[in-house]
């Protein structure tokens, strides 16, 4: 269903985020999409969505289709409605907005009788957001705002879900429970799924395919269950060798991160 | 006491007319992040149009701010959608730079269809005064506070409850995600021009009421502006109510210390304001980092 051909990005003109990316979602799969600080995950999302331009980022070459559509140069609120919405990175909630004024906007393109029972069905599926549905989004615990923002996603019935690292910053547990959904909605739901994550242990577990990511190229991809079996990928991704490196990769994000929000 | 009271009757009636204004600005740059510097042109603008339907057909107030209002809505539309749109990408400054091009233009373009010489108003106001908390104060003062109100609260309500409303405040807090809800975020801006232009031109048609209509009238918008800081820039219902602190500071400066302070009272009330808190009263406080 999603098709993405040879992309390159660049912003500013001049910074290459993306050099050569191609993957593909097929219907109702739940595919990977793994990499470490910098690789161009986000980036690739951002251009799916049409969210580029913000930022002063282009798709320079290469295609991105969606259902045989080509999606590139499609209006923001178009895309939504053709069935694609993103759970963006750090979740992003409208933090002055309540809960379910936050959930609103997530069926923002969709007609108001389907946005009340799709209301309902988010209430369903997380009780913990249905009893904090007239609190600020912004005073929410991180578990909660993540489940916000999956059911502020689903709120536009989307045939493609993608989730910009989902478990950022969360507990164990919690991570447990989001992807408990994940799975779930591919189940129930028939949601096709384009998974963003730094954790590949936990992807992998969860998806049908996977594709990894390095200095905004594609490097590798394959069954979860033989690049859980690769060398290379153990060493790098799943810290069997050398678990201190990991640890560090997660110290440069996080004051990578802390650096954009003060800007 | 009676003094007193006459100062703040008088001082209110001007007040929420900086109020109107002060909420025009804010809605714009609320959810657009530009000061709309031709704000108080758009409102002069709107109250010689309102000049030219009342000389045409004999009508009555109610049906005057009504059709004005109505008028007004495509007005900001058009002024958004000719002037702004085609800046959107460009940095901020820039537009604000286009509003100040758009607020020489106004002016000319007033002046060139109506002449420079005052023309009284026929706003259909009744003329007379009733007897407010034993104040005298003329009907039509009573008619401004009175629509005021009512202005404030359907804005409230809009905000608060209306699908577009909410979708305003979501692409204020953040744009991107507001994006990636399917939200047409130029779509939202457009709307905040209109409504903009809504507000000011009930504004214009109370002040052209008071004042005669006059190229000069624009100023008003300028002596509004200490109403938007007090408030912060960002709150409509701030804006509104620092309106009314700026309109009652100026009638006690002008009643107990006299020298023509009035003039400058509201820019007094803006450095003392912004020393305390300068994102303003009811501000957010990320303003002062833009
Ligand atoms: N707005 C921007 N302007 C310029 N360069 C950018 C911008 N956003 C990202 N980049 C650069 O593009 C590259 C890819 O960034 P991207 O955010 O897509 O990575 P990522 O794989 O999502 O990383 P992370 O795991 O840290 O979220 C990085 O080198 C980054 O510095
Ligand atoms: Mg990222």
């Amino acid at each position: 269903m999603l098709k993405v051909t040879n992309a390159q990005i660049v912003y500013d003109n001049v910074i290459e985020a993306v050099r050569d990316v191609s993957f593909e979602v097929r219907d109702s799969q739940i595919v990977a999409l793994l990499g470490s600080n910098g690789a161009g995950k986000s980036t690739v999302l951002k251009a799916i969505s049409g969210v580029l331009y913000p930022e002063d980022g282009e798709v320079q070459s290469g295609a991105i289709e969606f259902d045989g559509h080509s999606l590139l140069g499609s209006a923001a609120d178009k895309i939504v409605r053709s069935g694609i919405v993103q759970v963006p990175e750090g979740r992003q909630l409208f933090d002055e907005l309540t809960v379910e004024e936050n959930l609103l906007m997530g069926g923002y393109t969709q007609p108001v009788s389907v946005v009340k029972q799709n209301l309902e069905k988010v209430y369903d599926l997380f009780s913990r957001v249905a009893e904090r549905r007239s609190n600020i989004a912004g005073y929410l615990s991180g578990g909660e705002q993540q489940m916000v923002a999956v059911g502020r996603a689903l709120m536009s019935d989307p045939k493609l879900l993608m989730l910009d690292e989902p478990s950022l910053g969360l507990a164990p547990q919690i991570i447990e429970e989001i992807f408990q959904t994940i799975v779930n909605l591919r189940k129930e739901r028939d949601v096709s799924i384009l998974l963003v994550e730094q954790n590949a242990r936990l992807a992998l577990e969860v998806s049908d395919y996977a594709y990894i990511m390095e200095n905004g190229r594609v490097v590798m991809d394959d069954e979860p269950a033989k690049l859980l079996e690769n060398e290379d990928v153990k060493e790098f991704y799943l810290g069997f060798s050398d678990g201190g490196t990991r640890k560090n990769m997660r110290d440069v994000k996080h004051y990578k991160r802390r650096k954009r929000w003060l800007s | 006491m009676e003094y007193f009271l006459a100062l703040t009757t008088s001082g209110i009636a001007v007040g929420v007319l900086y109020g109107m204004l002060g909420m025009a600005y804010a809605v714009i740059y609320k959810s657009t992040g530009v000061v709309n510097f031709a704000q108080g042109e758009v409102m002069m603008l709107t109250a010689y149009t309102a000049y030219a339907i009342a000389s045409l057909w004999d009508v009555g107030f109610w049906t005057l701010l009504i059709s004005v209002t109505i008028i007004a809505i495509f007005v900001g539309l058009f002024i958004e959608f000719v002037f702004i749109r085609p800046m959107l990408g460009q940095e901020v400054f820039s537009i604000v730079m286009v509003t100040i091009g758009l607020a020489v233009a106004i002016r000319a373009i007033v002046v060139m269809i109506w002449d420079a010489d005052p023309i009284p108003f026929p706003s259909g106001l009744p003329g007379d005064t009733v007897s407010v908390l034993g104040v005298g104060m003329y009907k039509s003062q009573v008619y401004s506070i009175i629509v005021f109100l009512a202005l404030v609260f359907i804005m409230w309500v809009f905000l608060r409850f209306s699908r577009i409303g909410i979708a305003m405040r979501a692409t204020a807090n953040l744009q991107t995600t507001a994006l990636l809800m399917g939200i047409n975020v130029k779509r939202v801006f457009a709307i905040a021009w209109g409504l903009s232009a809504m507000i000011s031109a009930v504004a214009g048609i109370f002040i052209a009421s008071v004042q005669d209509l006059m190229p000069d009238m624009w100023f008003n918008g300028l002596k509004a502006f200490p109403a938007v800081i007090v408030g912060g820039l960002d709150s409509v219902f701030g804006a509104a109510l620092g309106g009314i602190i700026i309109g009652l500071v100026e009638n006690y400066a002008e009643g107990y210390i006299g020298f023509n302070l009035k003039e400058i009272a509201g820019f007094i009330v803006i450095l003392i304001v912004l020393m305390i808190r300068p994102y303003g009263l009811f501000g957010k406080e990320e303003i002062e980092r833009v």
